[in-house]
C-alpha cells in the first residue's frame, strides 16, 4: 500500500518557508470553500449538506484532534471524552440563557470548566493505568450525563432550550441557518487546535508524552514527571472538547442529555483509531470520513454503528495503525536492518 | 579519601517471603567506579531498583549527597542526580536515538509546556542547546552516526550504548549501569571498558553491575560482592578475587569446608 503519510511529509519537508505558507494557504482555501460544493457529487442526500459540514464533520474533526492528544499522543485510553463536550455545551447553555454573556465570552469559561473537570477527573484516574483508566473515564462520561439528566438547573431530560447564537463578530452575522458561517468559525478553532498540537509535539511535552506512551516506568526513571504530563494531556484534550461543546450548544440552540451519550465517545474514538492514532492528519481524515459517509450513503446512516464496527474490525486487521499512521520514518533509512 | 556520594545503610528488601537484600551496607565514593558483582539472583538489580525508587526498602536507609532518598518520587531522584540503564533494554523504540537522549535531558529544564507552546525564545534556545548536548553524548559513547535512527531499529550493541547515553542525558552525578556489556563479544567489551573509564574521567561516579569478571576487575576501583542478598566482600579488585568467600559463592562450597 502506498505510504501517503510519508509522501505528504516529504513534500512538506522539501519546501522552504514560502513554499510551506503557499501550501498551507492552498489547503485552507480548498477546505474553506467546501460549503460552495453543495451542488456537486459531494452533496448529502440525507441531511442538508452545509449543516453536515458543521455537524458532524467539523465538530468530529475538532473533537478527534482533542481526543488524539490523550489517546494518540500519551497513550491514555479515555472512553469518556464526551463528558468534556457536555461540560462545554452545558456551560454555554446555562450561562447563555441565564446571564447576559454571549458565546464569545462564554467560550473561555467553557474551556476553563472543561479543563478544570479534566484536572478533577485526572488526579484520581491518572494514577491508574490501562484498563482501569478506561473504566473510570467511561464512568465519568456517564456520570456527567446522568447529573445533567437529574439536575433541575440543567433542565433534566428536557435539557436547555433557546440557547442564543453567537453575536455578530467583524460584521459577520450568525443566524440559525447560516451554516457556512459556523463552519468557517469551527475551521478557525480547528486550525488553532492543529497549531497547538503540532507546536507541543515538536517540543518537550511531545517527547514526554511519547516516552510515557512507550514505556511509562522508563520515562519516570529518566526524570520525566509522568503524572504531570498525563494531567496536561488530559487537560488540553478537555479544553478542545469543551470548546467544541460551547460551539455546539450555540449552534443547535437546544441541548439535552441525549446529545451526550457514550456513543459520542465511541464515535470520536473510532475516528482517532480509524484515521491513525497519534498522527493529527490521520485523525482529521478519519473524522472527516466517519463524519461524512453516514450522511452520504443512506445505507450507512441506517446501520451506522454496525458499519463503523465492521470498518474498525477490518481496519484493525489490514492496517492496525490507521489510515495515516504516526511517524515511523527515519531520515536515513537503512532498509537492511529495518524491522 | 574522597567523600561518599551515596551510602546504603543496613538496607533490606523483602518481597513477601523472598529476601532480595538483607542488611546490605556500602557506599560509592565520588568519581569512583564501583563494581557490583554476584551470582544470578544475588540482588544486584534490586540494589538499583531500591536506589532509584522502584521499590521502597523494607528497612535501612539510603543517603545520597547527605540526604535520605526514602519517599522521594522516582523522577525527583533522577533530578537529584541518579540515572540508570536497564538490564533488559528499555529504550523508547519509536523515538530516534537523539530523541531518546533529549527526552532525558529535559529532566532539568526550566521552560515547560506553556512556554514551549508559544515558542518563547527561552524554549527555542533550550531546544537547540539540548539537541547539541544530546548529539555530544551520542558521540561520546561512540554512536553519533545513529542519531536519526529509530531506537528499535538499531543493532543490539548500539542499543546498549544508547541506554548509557540516555542515562547520561539526565545529567546524573551517579550513573548506574546494569550489565552494559551483556551479550558483547570480547572486542566490544574492551571498547566498553574504555568508554566506562572515559565516563568516570568526565566527572561521573559509576556503579557497575557486570557478570564478566575480567571486565569488572579491570575497570573497577573497588568491588562489592553480593550473594543471596548479603554483602560478602567489599575491597579492591585484587583482594576480592582472592577472597575465599567470593570464590565459594561463585564455585559452590569447596569439599573440605566444614
Ligand atoms: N519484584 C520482585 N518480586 C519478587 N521477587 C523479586 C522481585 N525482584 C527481584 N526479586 C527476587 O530478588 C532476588 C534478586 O533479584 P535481582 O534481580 O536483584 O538479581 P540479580 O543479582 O540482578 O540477578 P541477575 O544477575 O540474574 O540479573 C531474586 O531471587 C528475585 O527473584
Ligand atoms: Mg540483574
Amino acid at each position: 500500500m502506498i505510504n501517503l503519510r510519508d509522501k505528504g511529509a516529504e513534500i512538506w519537508e522539501n519546501q522552504g518557508r514560502v513554499g510551506r505558507v503557499v501550501l498551507a494557504l492552498c489547503g485552507v482555501t480548498v477546505v474553506a470553500s467546501l460549503p460552495f460544493l453543495g451542488g456537486t457529487i459531494l452533496n448529502t442526500p440525507i441531511a442538508d449538506y452545509e449543516s453536515v459540514l458543521v455537524y458532524p464533520i467539523a465538530m468530529f474533526v475538532l473533537m478527534a484532534i482533542g481526543l488524539n492528544i490523550v489517546i494518540g499522543k500519551s497513550g491514555l485510553l479515555d472512553l469518556g471524552y464526551v463528558a468534556f463536550f457536555a461540560i462545554g455545551a452545558y456551560t454555554m447553555g446555562l450561562l447563555g440563557t441565564k446571564t447576559g454573556l454571549n458565546t464569545w465570552e462564554i467560550l473561555p469559561i467553557g474551556i476553563a470548566m472543561a479543563m478544570f473537570s479534566g484536572i478533577i477527573l485526572g488526579i484520581p484516574a491518572l494514577k491508574l493505568r490501562g484498563d482501569y483508566l478506561a473504566i473510570i473515564t467511561l464512568g465519568f462520561g456517564e456520570i456527567v450525563r446522568i447529573v445533567a439528566l437529574n439536575l433541575g438547573a440543567l433542565g433534566r431530560s428536557e435539557g436547555i432550550l433557546n440557547i442564543p447564537t453567537p453575536p455578530a463578530i467583524f460584521g459577520i452575522e450568525y443566524t440559525f441557518d447560516s451554516h457556512r458561517i459556523y463552519y468557517w468559525t469551527l475551521l478557525v478553532l480547528i486550525l488553532l487546535a492543529i497549531w497547538m498540537v503540532r507546536r507541543l509535539s515538536a517540543r518537550r511535552a511531545g517527547r514526554a508524552w511519547e516516552s510515557i506512551r512507550q514505556d511509562e516506568d522508563a520515562a519516570e526513571l529518566l526524570g520525566v514527571p509522568t503524572f504531570r504530563y498525563k494531567i496536561w494531556a488530559f487537560v488540553l484534550g478537555a479544553s478542545v472538547g469543551g470548546a467544541a461543546g460551547v460551539f455546539y450548544a450555540s449552534k443547535t440552540l437546544f441541548i439535552a442529555p441525549d446529545n451526550f451519550t457514550l456513543q459520542i465517545s465511541i464515535l470520536i474514538l473510532a475516528c482517532v483509531v480509524f484515521g491513525g492514532m497519534g498522527n493529527i492528519w490521520g485523525v482529521i481524515l478519519g473524522a472527516v470520513i466517519l463524519g461524512y459517509l453516514p450522511d452520504r450513503i443512506r445505507f450507512i446512516s441506517d446501520a451506522r454503528l454496525l458499519v463503523f464496527g465492521l470498518v474498525l474490525v477490518i481496519m484493525m486487521n489490514l492496517r492496525p495503525d490507521g489510515l495515516l499512521p504516526r511517524k515511523k520514518r527515519e531520515k536515513t533509512i537503512d532498509k537492511k536492518d529495518a524491522t | 579519601m574522597s567523600s561518599s556520594l551515596i551510602q546504603l545503610k543496613n538496607v533490606s528488601m523483602k518481597f513477601g517471603g523472598v529476601t532480595a537484600l538483607s542488611d546490605v551496607s556500602f557506599d560509592v565514593k565520588e568519581k569512583e567506579i564501583l563494581g557490583l558483582i554476584g551470582p544470578n539472583g544475588a540482588g544486584k538489580t534490586t540494589v538499583f531498583n531500591v536506589i532509584t525508587g522502584v521499590y521502597q526498602i523494607t528497612s535501612g536507609e539510603i543517603i545520597f549527597e547527605g540526604k535520605s532518598l526514602s519517599g522521594i518520587k522516582r523522577y525527583e531522584i533522577t533530578r537529584r542526580g541518579v540515572a540508570r540503564t536497564f538490564q533488559s533494554i528499555r529504550l523508547w523504540g519509536d523515538m530516534t536515538a537523539l530523541e531518546n537522549v533529549i527526552t532525558a535531558t529535559d529532566t532539568h529544564k526550566k521552560s515547560g509546556l506553556v512556554l514551549g507552546l508559544f515558542g518563547f525564545p527561552v524554549s527555542r534556545r533550550e531546544e537547540k542547546r539540548d539537541k547539541a548536548r544530546a548529539q555530544e553524548l551520542l558521540d561520546f559513547v561512540g554512536i553519533g552516526e545513529y542519531s536519526d535512527r529509530l531506537a528499535k531499529n538499531l543493532p543490539y550493541g548500539v542499543q546498549r550504548r544508547l541506554e548509557i547515553a540516555r542515562a547520561m542525558g539526565a545529567e546524573p552525578k551517579l550513573l548506574l549501569l546494569d550489565e552494559p556489556a551483556a551479550g558483547f563479544n570480547p572486542a566490544e567489551k574492551v571498547d566498553l571498558a574504555a568508554t566506562i573509564r572515559k565516563i568516570r574521567d568526565a566527572g561521573y561516579t559509576v556503579l557497575l553491575i557486570e557478570h564478566d569478571m575480567s571486565l569488572v576487575m579491570k575497570v573497577s576501583d573497588r568491588v562489592v560482592v553480593l550473594d543471596f542478598g548479603q554483602k560478602i566482600a567489599d575491597d579492591s579488585p585484587g583482594k576480592v578475587q582472592d577472597d575465599p568467600r567470593v570464590i565459594e559463592a561463585y564455585l559452590g562450597v569447596p569439599e573440605n569446608a566444614s
